[in-house]
């Protein structure tokens, strides 16, 4: 029995490099954190990234023609790539490009052939939305993983979509009929005004990009604080 | 001159410990040695091509085609340098032989993998190896992913779009992890910046040094015998030293199979550029990622789409088939060493055909990642009629699971053939041999 406890100096070396390393540990992972924080920057909406907005007009977006007005007289059942026109800041045109998300097609039918899909099914169609000649667009950006649908070959009225076949009939509301995709491609609700084809909202729900509705709702809301 | 090195660096004492290392004769062996060449070579091709890249997606007047003054044509700079490195004297060839020796990287780190599978080299002591290799193999797949994104041509941006839509379809925290990830909601400005940072600098580095410790362990371990060293001296360390015998034999592979990626480079074109145009609204149809994805690719084909909401996350098909089932195979392939209980040290690399199971179990393995790579061509298969359009995923899920089941009992089988003829030979050999006393 010893009157004095026994200082072994090995422990407080050990407790010391112990409480050291911990220490570092935690300002490194702090410094991580934070570092990792700077990796994401803040959201920026441009008007060239905004979603489509009521009074865009419609131009094409295939190469060779992007940026010239889409005419009601050029739209078959074969669909046509759009963009989205709209305004910047200073009044002019900005083709909304930079959100690859706002692709559209646009397409005619003939108008009494459109059927509005039932409550159940999770679609929406706007009859209003379709213009009086029986134009209609939706989101060209297949839901799945983003690729753009073409006319089906077998069967040209509906939209087909090349890359894990995924299967649309734009005469329901855009629904899928058939392969991966999760969701309907959303439409676009427009009217014809003279020779253009003018927004008259934006899409009626989420578009590919976007995890569901609710997403896609609190995305709006952020644009129309930045933009106003 | 030696001996002032070796007063200051004790060279004898590296001499002895590892220029002496003994390798194993035997063909089999040079498969991990192609894999670190390649990885020298692709390090100093890409030092050559990011000397003329720009890192850039900011739009700049295409210098081969501008356009009119009021009209310019404008594309990424990313593009753009890709374009100038084409017309480079021999760019064209230095960016095939990055591409190519990235393929042969990738193929030749699959069959040394498969070699250490198959003769149980990964058995105690090193099953850390086997774990480094694995990370080794994951970081190379995207290592040579990031690289696909760099020249920025509507493939590169096609590409880069599922890929962000696969980040982002991970449940709770996709949408930060995608942002994070590629630099803001993609296309974001800084998307080119950020992946070529992920492609020169943090990869390439996290790549380097697990090599360095899968090549330290490796010489620390020694490299599992051949059988023929059993034969020979049993538990000694067969084989020519790295210098001065294995060195030669080295030197003549590296230039042989370099030389062999030149002459590829030279007639086989890759990824053209100028073909897929710069970053477009219109998508590139049958776009396939490279051939060791693509079983990944071929889950996403025949998996059925769903969303599924829990507690506010959303856990969808792309998830399931991008993430969880590739999550799912990796682990597996983790678990290897595990499955081994033995608590000896391994010395001899193991003749495969005496251990049927592991062999089986390899050769369902590698099946059904077949099945699943040709799934990836479902599109294909269908529109040639091979398929009926209908049933295509259900047929395409028999194999997946079918295919590997007849594999593995077929080679059960071949195996359990194989040794009872074997048996039989030696029972009549022993009989006829106690016949001629
Ligand atoms: S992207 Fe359209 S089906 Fe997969």
């Amino acid at each position: 029995m010893t009157r004095y406890k026994k200082q072994d100096p090995e422990m407080t070396r050990r407790r010391f490099v112990n409480a050291a390393m911990g220490g570092a540990a935690a300002v490194g992972t702090l410094g991580l954190v934070s570092a990792l924080g700077g990796a994401k920057p803040v959201l920026r909406i441009t008007p060239d990234k905004a979603p489509p907005r009521a009074g865009d007009i419609l131009v094409h977006a295939t190469a060779a023609k992007e940026g010239q007005i889409i005419r009601p007289s050029e739209i078959t059942d074969r669909v046509i790539q759009a963009w989205p026109m709209g305004k910047d800041q200073d009044g002019n045109d900005v083709i909304r490009k930079a959100e690859p998300n706002n692709l559209v097609g646009v397409q005619r039918f003939r108008k009494d052939s459109f059927k509005v899909p039932g409550e159940g099914e999770h679609v929406e169609l706007k009859l209003e939305g379709i213009a009086e000649d029986g134009i209609v667009v939706y989101s060209n950006k297949c839901t799945h993983a983003g690729c753009s649908p073409e006319n089906y070959a077998k069967d040209t009225s509906k939209l087909f979509c090349s890359c894990h076949s995924g299967l649309y009939d734009p005469l329901q509301g855009c629904k899928v009929i058939g392969g991966p995709p999760p969701r309907a491609m959303p439409q676009l609700p427009i009217k014809v005004e003279g020779d253009r084809l003018v927004v008259t909202e934006t899409f009626v729900s989420a578009p590919f990009g976007f995890l569901n509705n609710l997403d896609w709702e609190t995305y709006l809301q952020r644009v129309k604080e930045i933009l106003g | 001159m030696n001996q002032w090195l070796d007063d200051r660096l004790h060279i004898s004492r590296l001499n002895d410990k590892f220029l002496r290392k003994a390798f194993p004769v035997h063909h089999s062996f040079f498969l991990g040695e192609i894999t670190l060449f390649s990885l020298i070579v692709l390090i100093i091709t890409g030092i050559l091509l990011a000397l003329s890249y720009e890192p850039s997606n900011s739009p700049v007047v295409n210098s081969f085609d501008p356009g009119t003054r009021a009209e310019p044509n404008m594309i990424p700079a990313a593009y753009h340098s890709a374009l100038k490195i084409n017309a480079m004297p021999f760019g064209d060839m230095l960016r095939r032989i990055h591409h190519w020796m990235a393929n042969i990287m990738v193929a030749a780190a699959v069959i040394h993998m498969m070699r250490v599978y198959f003769t149980g080299a990964f058995k105690k002591p090193r099953e850390i190896n086997w774990w480094i290799g694995m990370l080794l193999l994951i970081f190379a797949a995207l290592t040579a992913v990031t690289g696909y994104i760099l020249p920025y041509d509507n493939y590169a941006y096609n590409t880069v779009s599922v890929i962000y839509a696969i980040v982002k379809s991970v449940p709770w925290v996709g949408d930060w992890l995608a942002q994070a990830a590629f630099a803001g909601r993609f296309p974001g400005e800084g998307i080119i910046p950020r992946i070529y940072g992920y492609h020169i600098m943090l990869l390439p580095g996290i790549l380097l040094a697990l090599t360095g410790a899968h090549m330290l362990i490796m010489i620390k371990q020694k490299h599992t015998q051949p059988q023929y060293a059993k034969r020979i001296a049993y538990k000694k360390i067969v084989g020519v030293p790295l210098s001065t015998q294995q060195t030669p034999i080295m030197l003549l592979l590296v230039l042989l199979f370099t030389g062999l990626v030149v002459l590829f480079s030279a007639f086989i074109p890759v990824h053209p550029i100028e073909h897929y145009g710069p970053p477009s609204a219109q998508p590139i149809s049958g776009i396939k990622p490279d051939w060791y994805l693509l079983w990944v690719f071929g889950a996403l084909a025949i998996i059925p789409g769903f969303e599924l909401e829990v507690l506010g996350g959303i856990i969808s098909a792309e998830f399931v088939g991008a993430m969880v089932f590739p999550g799912l195979i990796i682990g597996a392939m983790f678990a290897v060493p595990m499955l081994d209980r033995a608590k000896d040290n391994q010395y001899y690399a193991e003749n495969p055909t005496n251990h049927p199971v592991r062999l089986a179990a390899g050769v369902a393995f590698m099946a059904m990642m077949i099945v699943l790579s040709v799934a990836g061509y479902k599109v294909e298969l269908v529109q040639s009629g091979l398929l009926p359009e209908a049933s295509a995923n259900t047929i395409l899920w028999i194999l997946t699971i079918g295919v590997p089941l007849v594999s593995y009992f077929a080679t059960l089988g071949i195996v359990r053939g194989i040794r009872a003829l074997r048996e039989a030979d030696e029972r009549d050999a022993l009989a006829h041999a106690h016949a001629d006393d």
